[in-house]
């Protein structure tokens, strides 16, 4: 039986193909959102299909997840991120008991049980200082790419302290730093520190390990570290971690059946 | 005529109005379509959906006609008392005087939402210096300056202390245009020191002699100012019977709170019991009108009780709810996601509580006023939610902001904190401004959520 999960993100369309049967992912695909939500998503769910010279009959159930979930004619039923991040994360790492997922317009955290079932989450409501967007924001007024942030990041020796707890004022105080002669390096990394801390606080005081971090701002280089700094135990990568909302779709799809 | 209870949209009760009306529906003075209020302004009466009880019907038209009534009693020369931040025992002193009705202008918060901003109350207060970062009750300075929403007051009371610094300072501002205002003191609750008499509070709670005493001295005061604006004395036998009075509506609401929250399917949505909660506090501005909603109210939840109908599917989330929301719509947004009451704390839980009818009416009231949670420690607060979401079957906690209000800036955190340790159950901070539509898709996403979540720990 194969399944199809799509995580329509704030920032990227994500889809996996998935076989229960053999419980193998067949095909996952990732392309940037745009206006027309729902188009995309048929686009790139065609394309996957293609590579598997499948059609859409083959495909028994899809579930969407993320913020369009409720704009894709393809889907079946929808879920929240909350529980598909939850069963993809289960799913590769089934030791995680929190998981921080960072997406480009919010951030969780997850608590989950042993069987993977979710025992509490909080979500960031107030603005995206604490997501990826911020991070977008900081490498354009850098002038450099988000794949280079972490590179950057790394060559810091006095991370910046960026007290601003909105994106909007944050950037002023960046330009701020620069024409105080702050080094992009050490900005970056108070900015990474900043989101982190954001993160920290949504955790509160306790926190079980293992925790996995997920989500697209989990491929950011530097963004693991800083992140362990704040919440003060080892944070794994989940494999392909911008995957994992569409990975845990596709389970919960085929779960349905 | 009774229908399946339903949870149903503006138009609908449109309908439903009609039908009930052809099969002989009596209603009250203030009765009439729900449509009505719509055109006198009450905008978001189109984005909500509402039961189709003539129960419900009554309690929607007691609290929207709210404004004519008090422009009545203003007309036939009745004394109204505005009392200001108190929540339940200042209203209960001038009911207790024939020809006096209180009202609670702190009510107004719910203008910028009901009327979706439709009215000049908020850019009154801006224009005034009470801006957006303030609590939206801020509201009420706009009502008083605009006179749309309320006759002038004979006399109005504040207390003052340890309620909510935002509604102070909002006050303040009011007199200094020209609201002078009798001004009551009430401390921060705490507990009793070593050599310290220990009062019993309703609630459970414990509080020092001296504190009770201070609070019954306070209104004691506040006794005379009203005596002095109604012209009459106010008789200690009489405000027993203001005290039973008000006993009687806090049982027929606690019975009402049990059914609903205990019920195997919900029998009344969770928008409904909002309102009805909160006529306990000021009673509308008529305490007889209140008792017989509620006895309606009650009729119909029996009913459905009785027949095993509700409003929704069996199996949904029990939620417990806490605070009060600014925009309405987020009640029925709960039950859209798959959510239903279980329990509330909609901040004013003691004026929920029986007043004792055993020791001196004053001392009565003392005791009540100082179990307001919102004057005690939030860590109190969040034990007492605790411990009613643990005795009523919560499978998950709501701890609803309300933007700019400075007493829940913190004690949400403060809450959740001590919930999700004490309690093994989801817990979710929201914030809800008068008008959430704008995030109304991120507050569906955390609802859809904290359902499904209770749905997979049910299965686990």
């Amino acid at each position: 039986m194969i399944c199809a999960g799509i995580d329509g993100g704030s920032r990227a369309i994500k889809i996996v193909i998935f076989d229960a049967r053999s419980g193998q992912v067949l095909a996952a695909g990732c392309r940037d959102q745009g206006v027309d939500h729902n188009a995309l998503s048929t686009r790139l769910f065609h394309d996957l299909l293609g590579e598997l010279s499948l059609s859409r009959q083959d495909v028994r159930r899809i579930v969407a997840t993320g913020y369009t979930r409720n704009s894709i004619d393809l889907a079946d039923t929808s879920i929240t991120e909350i529980t598909c991040h939850a069963t993809g994360v289960h799913r590769l790492r089934p030791e995680a008991r929190t998981i921080v997922e960072i997406g480009g317009q919010d951030s969780k955290l997850l608590r989950l049980d042993g069987n993977g079932t979710v025992r509490d989450f909080a979500m960031n409501d107030r603005c995206a200082a604490g997501t990826g967007r911020f991070l977008e924001v900081v490498a354009a007024k850098l002038e450099t790419s988000l794949d280079q942030l972490g590179v950057l990041a790394s060559r810091s020796r006095n991370p910046a302290h960026i007290s601003s707890t909105c994106v909007v004022f944050a950037e002023t105080e960046i330009i701020g730093l620069l024409a105080a002669g702050a080094l992009p390096e050490d900005i970056i990394a108070g900015v990474q520190a900043a989101i982190a801390q954001r993160v920290g606080a949504m955790a509160g005081r306790n926190i079980d390990p293992p925790l996995v971090f997920t989500g697209g701002v989990a491929m950011v280089p530097g963004m693991s570290g800083a992140l362990e700094a704040v919440l003060g135990h080892p944070v794994a990568i989940a494999p392909a971690p911008q995957m994992t909302g569409a990975l845990g779709a596709a389970i919960l799809a085929a779960r349905q059946g | 005529m009774n229908l399946a209870p339903a949870r149903i949209g503006l138009d609908q009760w449109d309908h439903r109005y009609r039908e009930l009306i052809a099969a002989g529906l009596r209603e009250p003075f203030y009765g009439g379509p729900l449509r009505r209020h719509l055109l006198d302004g009450d905008l978001r009466l189109r984005s909500l959906r509402f039961d189709n009880s003539p129960a419900a019907l009554r309690l929607w038209n007691l609290l929207l006609s709210e404004e004519d009534r008090l422009f009545e009693a203003r007309r036939k020369g009745k004394v109204i008392i505005a009392t200001m931040k108190d929540l339940g025992s200042v209203p209960i002193l001038a009911f207790s005087i024939p020809n006096t009705i209180a009202f609670y202008p702190d009510g107004a918060w719910w203008v910028p939402c009901i009327m979706e901003q439709s009215t000049c109350d908020l850019k009154i207060a801006d224009e005034r210096g009470i801006d957006e970062s303030f609590c939206p009750v801020r509201a009420m300075l706009g009502a008083f300056v605009s006179g749309e929403h309320f006759p002038r007051p004979d006399l109005i009371t504040c207390s003052v202390g340890a309620t909510c610094d935002d509604f102070s300072a909002i006050a303040q501002r009011l007199e200094s245009l020209g609201w002078p205002i009798f001004w009551w003191e009430i401390p921060a609750r705490r507990c009793p020191e070593a050599g310290e008499d220990e009062v019993e509070l309703p609630g459970g709670f414990l509080a020092p002699g001296p504190q009770v005493r201070h609070v019954a001295a306070e209104l004691e005061r506040v006794k005379g100012a009203i005596e002095s604006a109604a012209g009459q004395k106010l008789e200690a036998a009489m405000l027993c019977e203001g005290i039973r009075k008000a006993n009687r509506v806090r049982r027929l609401l606690s019975e009402l709170r049990r059914l609903v929250f205990t019920a195997a399917t919900c029998p009344l949505p969770a928008l409904e019991l909002l309102i009805a909660e909160m006529l306990a506090i000021h009673y509308c501005s008529d305490r007889n009108e209140t008792i017989e909603v509620y006895e309606d109210l009650l009729c119909e939840v029996r009913r459905r009780v009785g027949m095993g109908q509700g409003v929704l599917d069996d199996g949904t989330a029990r939620v417990f709810w806490v605070n009060p929301v600014a925009d309405l719509r987020a009640m029925n947004l709960l039950e859209e996601c798959g959510g239903r009451l279980c329990g509330t704390e909609f901040l004013f839980c003691h004026a929920l509580d029986e007043i004792p009818e055993n020791l001196p009416p004053m001392e009565a009231l003392a005791r009540m006023a100082l179990a307001d949670p919102m004057v005690g420690p939030a860590e109190d607060r969040a034990r007492r939610i605790c411990r009613e979401a643990r005795e009523l079957g919560a499978e998950a906690i709501v701890i609803s902001r309300i933007p700019g209000a400075s007493h829940c800036a913190t004690e949400g955190s403060m809450i959740r904190r001590i919930a999700s340790a004490a309690l093994d159950v989801p817990v979710l901070e929201i914030e809800v401004p008068p008008i959430s539509d704008a995030i109304s898709a991120a507050l569906r996403n955390r609802l859809e959520a904290l359902v499904e979540t209770v749905h997979q720990r049910r299965n686990a």
